[in-house]
């Protein structure tokens, strides 16, 4: 800690509307870390030479090693803006007056909580939690690969949260030595990244949104050009400082002619919308050529010019790097000249919003009780003073073994160590006793990368960590003082976990260390599912290969110690039906004194993605849900006004229809049909798996006129039953994962991919050119269950030059009849049976459908 | 009050005897409805009556030295309406001429002990059958708070095996086992899933082997167990005796 004590942070913290919560997000090696150091060396935790080797923010050793980002790390970092760039920072809500010798000034010192997250698609639950404790993000794009698949998905998910982004094009240096672009290909390069990035914002966002305006435009100054591992950047602003009194403007105006069709003719000095013979574009003019200039003069050793350069520059080496040439001399010559981490930084406090101005559009989204009620209120004018309300996104493993640091931000009131506080857990539901902890918070920190240190309290607006709470929460929830707060919302995740492995001591005698292991897993990581069938068996559920292999490396090395039995990787299904069913199915409960009348159906195509993407929601108001369904998929609105539920677990894309007339004592039950609805749709009835996008009907129901003998211990079995018997005579489906797979290579690489993808029931929908470069972009549809070793497959075949990107797509239906002997869904169904330890062979009809 | 006490083999109809006899009444002869033998079931599914363990009903008798009046159930539960008025051929006129049997052999007869819980169905139409033959019922368990009510029963000496289960979270393992073995695993089914812990929603019956009106024990040689309904979830099966005889205490 060079620059600043924990003294100084915490009197930062009270200012807070010169804190910016920021993560760094972008695809897999497009250099986040790398960059993410220069801004960790410009606030001085590590030294300046060492930013672009070190990582700072890859605390783990795998981390380190495999030169890929696993967790997010949060740092705080302190910048101090040069006053004269006090004036770039716009809206009241964006910086703190100081009183200075009995004028008003704005406070120029400013606190970056900054999230470092992984790119890599396996991680992206980590990205989702980075996401929801920040208001901004930097969005890095590699200019020589572009926008790619997981580039999307992250920018998708920061403005569905609603966290405005801001644009950094790195490695330019590659493009200007690698590719030896010239300036108007790489102007054309640059132009179209921030296209492609404008048209994923369009389609998920748009300007007269509650955010206001969003798009990236170099012109206004949130687009930054440089290279993470070379240490430099530049936003168009730096260059039209050097230019603005040579040209009498001011530095916003220059900026507008800096990008674009705007070009600069040098015999007449006028600027103008069309290219004409004397003219140049400006970008190309004023700031390409500059550089293109620095580069040759230093990489084609051209001493003089070099020193003319220097000279002209101002630039001041050091004295050890006057003697340099070469790549290292123009490292340490752009380093000088257009350091990267104040431009960043400066890009940051001027395009990135404070929590202050973030809250107030973000409460809607982030607060699930009514929106004028204390808590939303706090949260909305980010009210120090007001309660508590904090949400815990991740939990981060401490020193300690098998004990958790908390990980969030604080929205409304403080923080401190030693405080009385409720915890409560995603399952809390307001007025109820279950997953709510009262208990005191033992200390808060603040987490700095690799190190931590503690503090006495922490206001509204800022990222904490608590230390005592991780054994009430699993992986998250919300924290807070006042005791009819609602929940903050749950996180919704981009990824799901289809691949699964069964793990197993080898060492009998260690089960219960497996347990407790297994149980450490599922809090370290957001996103990971541990689930512990009746079988006994011990499963462990994540993205991808990779994912997977991270969570055995640590369930083995750091949670429970021991040596473990992995089976191989298989893949999660679901169950769903293809027509509606035969015959109105019934059911009697078990004293055969009720009975349930019901069918099962198809949904129509795309309600399950809806709901799913939240599109449909089972909290909506149901007038406005049956509108949408009436509109979108032509249900009959007066059915749709009676959805029971959704399901499995009260939000699943199962839905559950009263289409009953006149039936007495119905609504006594429907907490019982319910509960059996919610149990069939997650245990479906070929092989315990979910089930999805399935419509249920329940037609008629007669019912004891005694309700003891109609109570859940009748009641929900029968459900159980009369869904299962539904969905057996509705043509059952099994349907499996997708990826959609994204590889970039060579041209003389495409034909071994076709190859390998054709052997994994795996189709091309598109192949091009990545302009200006010679690289190819492949995209594919591949089943999960055949992605495994793939991408080793892929670079054996191809001589290590394709490098895939598998994200999950969608579901598809696999085809064949599950119910019929010798299919291919049959044999998955007997397998999974088999593994979960269920009888074998699909129960018949006649175990749940029953005669009049 | 002379008491005729209408009995199903189970614990309730057995516990509120002995309420009665607490109470300071006395039992003059007990009083039992059966299916009828030729049926290929043992299990009618009545709304009103226990149908297993009927087999072991015979030795109730004897078992407490009473006489004890029999007849076949005839009828079916024809009007399932909550309020009952007579109606021919409904099940419930079956405890109506049982009684009348009753009554016609012991005309001191003023009260009839039935063991009905939480069934207002079932209490309904005792009722008034009870009305029609100017009988008082006598239901001491009426809704008593039915966790403590089930150890009660344990305390007092009433041993019952379950010879039926029908609820979701019970099975094939759960027949025999005694009301003590079964209070806790019900107070967990009654938490997770609302299942009345007296199986007074038709969750359980059990049958009566000794409690301290006997004078003599009843004991069971043999047993067979029936698939009624099978569920994964919530199959239904029940136990008939085979073999029974007597024992002195």
């Amino acid at each position: 800690m060079v620059n600043f004590t924990v003294d100084e942070i915490r009197a930062l913290m009270d200012r807070k509307r010169n804190i910016r919560n920021m993560s760094v997000i972008a695809h897999v090696d497009h250099g986040k870390s790398t960059l993410t150091d220069s801004l960790v060396s410009k606030a001085g935790i590590i030294a300046g030479a060492k930013a672009g080797e070190t990582r700072f923010t890859d605390t783990r050793k795998d981390e380190q090693e495999r030169c890929i980002t696993i967790k997010s790390t949060a740092i705080s970092l302190f910048f101090e803006l040069d006053k004269k760039d006090l004036d770039f920072v716009k809206g009241e809500q964006q910086f703190e007056t100081v009183e200075v010798d009995g004028k008003k000034e704005k406070y120029n010192g400013f606190l970056i909580n900054l999230i470092d997250s992984p790119g890599h698609v396996d991680f992206s639950s980590e990205v989702t939690a980075a996401l929801r404790v920040t208001d901004g993000a930097l969005v890095v794009v590699d200019c020589v690969s572009g926008v790619c698949v997981q580039t999307e998905t992250v920018l998708r998910q920061a403005i569905a949260e609603r966290i405005k982004p801001v644009l950094f094009m790195n490695k330019m240096d590659r493009a200007l030595l690698e590719l030896q672009l010239g300036a108007e290909e790489l102007f054309q390069t640059f132009q179209r990244i921030v296209e492609n990035i404008n048209v994923i914002i369009a389609t998920y966002g748009d300007d007269d949104g509650p955010m206001g305006p969003i798009m990236v435009d170099p012109s206004v100054g949130n687009v930054g050009f440089g290279s993470g591992l070379h240490g430099w950047a530049f936003t168009l602003k730096q260059f039209s400082e050097m230019y603005a009194d040579k040209f009498g403007v001011q530095v916003d105006k220059l900026m507008k002619n800096l990008w674009g069709d705007r070009f600069f003719d040098l015999k007449t000095k006028k600027w103008s919308n069309t290219q004409t013979d004397d003219a140049k574009r400006g970008f190309n003019q004023f700031v390409l050529d500059p550089i293109f200039m620095v580069f040759d003069a230093i990489m084609n050793l051209k001493k003089d010019k070099t020193a003319a350069l220097v000279e002209k520059l101002g630039i001041k080496l050091a004295n050890d790097e006057k003697d340099l040439e070469g790549k290292p001399l123009m490292k340490a010559f752009m380093r000088r000249w257009l350091p990267a981490g104040d431009t960043m930084l400066q890009m940051i406090t001027f395009h990135l919003p404070s929590p202050v101005t973030a809250q107030k559009y973000r409460m809607e989204m982030l607060y699930e009780g009514p929106h004028d009620d204390e808590a939303a209120v706090a949260i909305k004018t980010c009210d120090p003073n007001g309660p508590l309300m904090m949400y815990v996104s991740k939990m981060v493993p401490t020193s300690d073994k098998g004990r958790f640091y908390a990980f969030g931000r604080v929205f409304s009131g403080k923080v401190a160590t030693g405080m009385k506080a409720r915890i409560q857990g995603p399952n809390y539901v307001p007025g109820k006793k279950e997953d709510l902890y009262e208990k005191t918070i033992q200390r808060t920190i603040l987490m700095m990368g690799r190190y931590i240190e503690p503090i006495e309290d922490i206001p509204s607006g800022n990222i904490a960590g608590l230390v005592g709470v991780d054994q009430y929460l699993v992986k998250g929830g919300t924290i807070t003082t006042y005791k009819d707060a609602h929940n903050m919302r749950v996180m919704k995740f981009s990824v799901s976990p289809v691949v699964r492995v069964a793990v197993e001591a080898k060492n009998p005698a260690d089960l219960p260390k497996l347990v407790e292991g297994l149980k450490r897993l599922a809090k370290s990581d957001p996103m990971v599912q541990c689930i512990f069938e009746e079988s006994g068996e011990h499963i462990i559920a994540g993205a991808g290969e990779l994912h997977l292999e991270i969570c055995l490396k640590d369930l083995e090395e750091d949670h429970a110690c021991i040596p473990l039995k992995k089976s191989d990787p298989v893949v999660s299904y679901r169950e769903t039906v293809q027509s509606e069913s035969n015959q109105i199915c019934l059911s009697k409960s078990p004293n055969k004194h009720n009975r349930l009348h019901c069918t099962a159906q198809p949904m129509p195509d795309g309600l399950a993605d809806d709901i799913e993407g939240g599109t449909v929601n089972a909290r909506d108001e149901f007038k406005a849900r049956a509108k949408i369904l009436a509109e979108k998929y032509e249900y009959d609105v007066t059915e749709a006004r009676k959805i029971w539920c959704f399901g499995p677990d009260g939000t699943g894309p199962n839905l559950l229809f009263d289409v009953t007339k006149g039936v007495q004592y119905l609504n006594e039950i429907k907490d019982s049909v319910v509960a059996g609805f919610q149990w069939a749709t997650r245990e479906g009835v070929l092989s315990d798996e979910n089930m999805r996008g399935v419509r249920f009907n329940i037609h008629d129901v007669t019912l004891h006129a005694d309700a003891i003998h109609r109570g859940g211990g009748q009641i929900i079995p029968t459900a159980r039953r009369v869904f299962y018997a539904s969905i057996l005579t509705a043509e059952p489906r099994i349907l499996e994962p997708v990826y959609l797979v994204e590889i970039q290579c060579p041209e003389a690489a495409v034909g071994g991919i076709y190859g390998v993808l054709n052997r994994r029931r795996g189709h091309v929908f598109e192949e091009s050119q990545v302009t200006g470069t010679p690289m190819f972009v492949v995209k594919a549809y591949l089943p999960v269950n055949e992605s495994f070793g793939f991408t080793a497959d892929l670079r054996s075949n191809t001589g290590g030059q394709a490098f895939p990107q598998c994200v999950f797509d969608h579901w598809q239906v696999l085809p064949g009849d599950p119910l019929e002997a010798g299919t291919k869904p049959n044999q998955i169904v007997l397998d999974t049976r088999k593994r979960k330890g269920l009888k074998e062979g699909i129960p018949a009809l006649d175990n749940y459908l029953d005669k009049m | 009050m002379e008491v005729v006490g209408l009995i199903s083999g189970g614990k309730d109809s057995c516990y509120n005897l002995m309420c009665a006899v607490r109470e300071g009444h006395k039992i003059v002869a007990l009083a039992n409805l059966h299916p009828p033998k030729d049926s290929n079931s043992d299990e009618l599914d009545s709304y009103m009556y226990q149908s297993v363990g009927a087999d072991g009903v015979e030795l109730y008798g004897e078992a407490m030295g009473l006489p004890l009046y029999r007849r076949e159930i005839s009828g079916q539960a024809k009007n399932q309406k909550a309020n009952y008025e007579k109606t021919e051929g409904d099940e419930v006129e079956d405890l109506f001429e049982l009684l009348t049997e009753v009554k016609k052999n012991h005309p001191e007869v003023k009260g009839v002990s039935a063991g009905a819980i939480l069934s207002s169905y079932q209490k309904v139409r005792v009722e008034d059958v009870c009305r029609r033959l100017d009988l008082t019922p006598l239901c001491f368990l009426w809704e008593r708070e039915q966790n403590s009510l089930l150890s009660e029963m344990v305390e007092n000496g009433v041993d019952a095996v379950l010879i039926k289960v029908a609820a979701i979270g019970l099975g094939e393992k759960h027949l025999c086992k005694t009301l003590a073995d079964m209070a806790p695993i019900m107070k967990t089914l009654q938490d997770k899933y609302g299942v009345h812990p007296c199986g007074e929603g038709g969750e359980f019956e059990s049958f009566v082997r000794d409690c301290p009106l006997f004078k003599k024990r009843i004991v069971i040689d043999e047993t067979e167990t029936v698939t009624h309904q099978d569920d994964p979830v919530a199959p239904v099966f029940y136990l008939r005796l085979k073999k029974m005889h007597l024992e002195d205490k």
